[in-house]
């Protein structure tokens, strides 16, 4: 899968969350970004991700992500 | 009241209990939500409507799900922080409801679990069906 299609598929995971088919993201989106990506959003949108891309992250890599582009590289590097 | 912490609960750990819909339930349902829709509690209404008499509030059905992450799973320790439901038939006055969770998933990340819930009737119908995203107070 190329990094293209994996933020192809985390975005439509952000649309979903925040119920806005119009959401933009970037690498560079972080929780300040988006007005209700609070620590429950958090926990759902990492929870979505690991069902789309079958695999599983722990709370060590989580609490190190800076943006969403550090969570495509991490799908990335587990793939 | 059960007190589970997320390493004593397995996958497929499951809990029931059982509840009887009365009308006082409904009344105090209504009084609470000041939601006085004739459908729960006017018979002729409801039969005009297609239904044998009035019918439970859905989210009167659907707040047993509480009971059953608050008291049961995992008990004490529960923050419910999700819930999908669909409801799938009519409760009325009288029916005795059997309310089930099972932990059909651990996240250890987060220390939250997904509990697949159903209310049957004592018809064997299925009333709600759903999942419950349950977090645990540290």
């Amino acid at each position: 899968m190329t990094r293209e299609e994996i933020f192809e598929k985390i975005t439509i995971i952000f649309r979903e969350e925040f119920d806005d088919d119009s959401l933009v993201i970037t690498d560079e989106s972080n929780a300040s970004d988006i007005e209700d990506w609070d620590s429950l959003a958090q926990v759902e949108l990492v929870m979505s991700m690991e069902h789309e891309f079958n695999m599983k992250f722990n709370i060590k890599e989580i609490k190190e992500l800076k943006n969403v582009g550090e969570m495509v590289d991490l799908i990335m590097s587990k793939l | 009241m059960n007190t589970f912490d997320y390493e004593e609960l397995d996958t497929g750990h499951r809990e029931e209990f059982e509840v009887t819909v009365t009308d006082e339930m409904l009344d105090s349902f209504r009084m609470i939500t000041g939601d006085d829709n004739p459908f729960h509690r006017d018979d002729e209404f409801a039969v005009r409507h297609g239904f044998k008499e009035h019918a439970a509030f859905g989210m009167l059905t659907a707040s047993f799900l509480s009971t059953l992450a608050g008291m049961y799973l995992p008990g004490e320790k529960s923050i419910i922080q999700n819930t999908e439901i669909k409801f799938m038939k009519p409760v009325y006055v009288g029916d005795r409801l059997i309310v089930s969770g099972e932990v059909a998933e651990k996240n250890d990340a987060f220390r939250v679990i997904r509990v697949k819930v159903a209310i049957k009737k004592d018809n064997g119908e299925k009333a709600l069906r759903g999942s419950m995203q349950i977090g645990f107070l540290e």
